[in-house]
């Protein structure tokens, strides 16, 4: 197998974690509330779903499980950001810490423990292709995460839903005198957004790489964090920055498995540099930022 | 030669004469238990780094009973926090502090330092006190004894190493790895894969699969605390092994062995050193010679004959008589690292900077 393919058979599975998590913020920041705890709440999807599946509860149950967990811490912080009216980005830290907290917990007697993996579903005919073959290989949560992605980006677009969440992070004022439930939607869309960071985690941890141990989210959390923003709120963007992340991320471990002469740090960090310049330059237009920025984010929106 | 007659020494001796006079039990309560604290960086588990270090206190434990109280403080980021966390546990009554990280090096250095009646052991570090030793294996010389297995076994002639970071314990395990490996195939390759980072499963996974990705089939988990890299190679059929404590069962088929490092007989001798009052701070550079370092659960796939000259090997590194980093060894950039006959001495070693020849990927700087 060469370098190359082994780039492209790879970075869809490696983007996913960001994918997943990075579209529920998506959600979450576009009706306006603006929720930094991803980082606790994959952590606890990732344990969560790894003590399921270890239990042998099965992947399906795990997912689920992980997405439930990760929701409802989710709706602790919609609780403190929208009833309470606490500040979202100290809330949204509060909660991430408490998410990674509770990952420790419930994972001190799973520590470094492993489940098995799923199998790669494979579609007949383009998976034999030469070079690009690897790219139809995927498991099962991949081509879930891609018609998610899909569906996502159809709501959001589309959809009256979608609209309404947009509405609502827009102008909650006009939202609210149009008769909508500002406070109900950024409930549902943040707990939505959790549920997203539950399965990313979940991934990361029985599927990606399928063990367990503390810390192992590695601040994959704030890496979709920063995607939503540099993808300017677009889910293809989102998407285009996710996989870009993961190729590079894997180029750079091939480059040096090949022996490479470049400094391993500077590889290291190429990831970053790289998704930072391609998602910076193209949110450059200032226009469009202006367009597709989310006015009321962070705001706190009062009866 | 009469030792020193302190408070510990008359209690246990009038306990053991009291003993007699069924007056033990409460001289014994009046005695305290030795407070031993280890502080380590990351999350004990079942396997790895701090795994080995709790370990290394279990025959401790099982020795001493009830006459010392041992505290594990696990995942203490280094830094100020640990500084705080290892001054508390002194203060707390500890008098025996294994300071479980390079990090932990300063503020080991100061407790050692404010309290002479505390004993420190300091992982990986350099400083020394009258009550402060460093402590480092030579896993060296088990990556050695692996790298003649991998040679053997390997039909690509391609090894790789997964490395969390490029400094000197590392670089000597991957270059005797690969100087055991040409021991027995002069014209092996081993790759190297800095993931920069001491602790990212995710990534050191895809390092693993990276190296097998470039027809690399035995793959050395060079400082990996959890089974990413070993059960990602089971998986693809390729030969792994790792340092520390055994990862076996993530591995049942293709598990080529252990670099196991057993603390307890430094640490058994330490402890007894400071309720003796014989300690003595040292620099402690342990290998086999020590039984520190072992390699454990080979692989019954490693043809009978390359087993048998590693267990000549592994004898002759025990008794002295061969050491991995004899000359002549040639540096990655062709001029010579080892003189013909010499041997690196410790100090050389222990701050090594150059791959030997035969490792493919450059060194960063």
């Amino acid at each position: 197998m060469s370098a190359l393919s082994f780039i492209i058979a790879g970075m869809l599975a490696a983007a996913m974690p960001f994918l997943l998590a990075a579209l529920g913020e998506l959600v979450a920041e576009r009706s306006g509330v603006l929720n930094l705890g991803i980082e606790g709440m994959m952590a606890l999807g990732a344990v969560v779903a790894f003590i399921v599946v270890r239990q042998s509860g099965g992947h399906a149950m795990g997912f689920v499980a992980a997405g439930l967990a990760s929701a409802a811490l989710a709706t602790v912080f919609a609780w403190l950001a929208l009833a309470v009216r606490a500040n979202q980005v100290a809330a949204g830290l509060a909660i991430g810490i408490l998410g990674q907290g509770l990952s420790a917990l419930f994972g001190k007697r799973y520590e470094s423990l492993t489940v098995p993996g799923l199998p790669k579903l494979s579609i007949p005919g383009l998976s034999e292709l030469p070079l690009l073959g690897g790219l139809f290989s995927q498991d099962a949560v991949v081509w879930l995460g891609l018609l998610a992605t899909l569906a996502i980006w159809a709501t959001l677009r589309f959809s009256k839903l979608g609209l309404v969440i947009r509405a609502v992070g827009e102008n909650p004022h006009a939202a609210r005198a149009l008769g909508y439930n500002v406070i109900a939607i950024r409930y549902g869309a943040v707990a939505f957004g959790g549920l997203m960071a539950g399965f990313a985690g979940a991934y990361a941890a029985t599927v990606y790489t399928p063990l367990w141990a503390e810390g192992m989210i590695a601040g994959r959390g704030w890496i979709a964090l920063a995607l939503v923003v540099f993808a300017t709120w677009m889910t293809g963007r989102v998407v285009f920055g996710a996989v870009l992340f993961g190729a590079v991320s894997l180029s750079q471990l091939a480059a040096q498995a090949g022996g490479v002469a470049l400094n391993s740090q500077l590889l290291a960090s190429l990831p970053y540099i790289v998704t930072i310049l391609v998602l910076g330059a193209i949110s450059a237009n200032k226009r469009l930022l202006k367009i597709n920025g989310v006015a009321s984010l962070g705001e706190p929106f009062g009866r | 030669m009469t030792k020193p007659l302190n408070r510990r020494r008359f209690l246990q001796t009038s306990a053991a004469t009291g003993l007699a006079a069924g007056i033990a039990p409460s001289i014994a309560h009046a005695q305290d238990p030795l407070g031993i604290a280890l502080v380590v960086p990351s999350p004990v588990g079942e396997v790895g780094w701090s795994h080995a270090l709790a370990m290394g206190l279990e025959p401790i434990k099982a020795e001493y009973g009830d006459s010392v109280n041992i505290t594990i403080l696990e995942n203490i980021p280094e830094g100020p926090d640990a500084d705080r966390i290892m001054n508390k546990v002194v203060a707390d009554g500890a008098k025996f502090l294994l300071a479980g990280s390079f990090g932990y090096q300063n503020g080991a250095m100061q407790i050692a330092r404010r309290n002479p009646d505390v004993t420190v052991l300091h992982a990986s570090g350099f400083m020394v006190a009258p009550n402060f030793s460093p402590f480092a294996a030579k896993y060296f010389q088990g990556t050695y004894l692996m790298g003649m297995a991998a040679a053997a076994l390997s039909k690509t002639g391609k090894l790789g190493s997964v490395s969390a970071f490029a400094i000197p314990e590392l670089i000597t395990s991957i270059n005797a790895f690969t100087l055991g490996a040409q021991s027995v195939n002069p014209d092996i390759e081993v790759s190297v894969v800095w993931v920069n980072s001491w602790f990212d499963p995710a990534q050191e996974q895809d390092a693993a699969k990276a190296l097998l990705a470039q027809d690399c089939d035995v793959i050395f988990s060079n400082a990996q605390d959890t089974p990413s890299v070993v059960s990602v190679c089971e998986e693809a059929g390729a030969y792994v092994f790792n340092l520390n404590s055994s990862m076996k069962k993530n591995a049942p088929t293709k598990y080529l062995g252990c670099v196991e490092t057993d603390w307890s007989p430094f640490f058994m001798e330490s402890v007894k050193g400071h309720l003796d009052g014989t300690f003595e701070g040292r620099n402690a550079f342990l290998g086999v010679e020590d039984n520190v370092v072992k390699v454990v659960d080979w692989n019954p796939d490693i043809p009978a004959e390359t087993k048998a000259k590693i267990d000549e090997v592994e004898a002759a590194i025990a008794d002295g008589s061969f050491h991995p980093f004899t000359g002549r060894i040639v540096k990655q950039d062709e001029t010579v690292g080892v003189e013909d006959g010499e041997t690196l001495p410790d100090e050389a070693i222990v701050s090594m900077d150059w791959h030997v020849a035969g490792v493919t990927t450059p060194l960063p700087n």
